[in-house]
């Protein structure tokens, strides 16, 4: 099955090293958007049918975290899996993020491998 | 700073420049240091939380499409690394920031991060900059890079 997936993340580079990363891992996507920010990023989901989300923590505008919180109080949004992306590496913050609903984390920089494991997991492939 | 504060910190700048941009570098004497041309880029990310303090990465212009296209796994000459240069070098100091938090302090402390910013910088700038107490010098593929941190307890 192909994913639709949406990466949210303000930085261009990192949006497309994890376009990269997912055909690098052999994951089979559909279509991919990109969203800056939080904002834009829910605005894409509230649209769009997206399978799994990729997102950074701090972004402008709105954060990773808010958009987190935000989606998680909107019915059919808080079904999407959410795999946070950052070079944050605080146990505490993991924990939190994982209590607010988050799938999985992944630390930059990662690998392919890391990225195909984690998405096997949540998509149960 | 310690010297073991100060070798954590050049093995991380190193490790990440080799893992994330396949560039190896090495820690420099500051008085060896000398600026690559007159044009520099820098970029700055602050943290607060359990620390506040902030982080400069200061990287000749030159360099910033190397970092750009090896990041990206692109020929250098491929049309988006000239776009993404600048925010190469963020993304560079977001995940030295994220890891120096963690390997200095700990792993239970949690801290926010700024969005990272550039600005293009002069050699007197430059020069500046390498002269404060909390910068250090390396030498990437060639480039002299300086590193500045602060931290306030």
């Amino acid at each position: 099955m192909a994913y639709n997936i949406l990466v949210v993340d303000d930085s261009a580079v990192v949006r497309a090293v994890i376009k990269k990363t997912l055909t690098l891992a052999g994951i089979d996507v559909g279509q991919i958007f990109n969203a800056e920010n939080g904002q834009v990023g829910l605005d894409i989901a509230s649209t769009e049918w997206i399978d799994l989300i990729f997102a950074d923590i701090n972004m402008p505008i709105m954060g990773g975290i808010e958009m987190v919180e935000r989606m998680s109080e909107e019915g059919l949004l808080s079904t999407i899996p959410i795999i946070i992306v950052s070079t944050e590496g605080s146990a505490t913050r993991i924990a939190e993020l994982k209590k607010k609903g988050v799938a999985a984390y992944v630390r930059k920089p990662f690998t392919p491998e890391s990225i195909r494991e984690v998405v096997s997991q949540i998509m149960g492939d | 700073m310690d010297t073991e504060r100060v070798e954590l910190i050049e093995n991380v700048f190193c490790d990440v420049f080799e893992n994330l941009a396949f560039m190896f570098g090495e820690p420099t004497g500051k008085d060896e240091l000398e600026a690559n041309g007159n044009e520099h880029t820098l970029a700055h990310i602050s943290f607060k939380g359990a620390r506040t303090g902030e982080i400069v990465l200061i990287a000749p212009d030159d360099m910033c499409p190397e970092i750009a296209a090896n990041v990206l796994g692109v020929d250098p000459d491929d049309e988006q690394v000239g776009e993404l240069a600048g925010d190469a070098l963020k993304e560079m100091i977001n995940i030295i920031c994220g890891r120096l938090l963690t390997d200095l302090e700990s792993k239970d402390l949690v801290f926010d991060l700024s969005v990272p910013e550039i600005k293009n910088i002069k050699s007197e700038e430059w020069s500046v900059w390498l002269k404060k107490e909390g910068s250090l010098g390396f030498i990437v593929d060639e480039y002299p890079v300086i590193l500045y941190l602060q931290m306030e307890d």
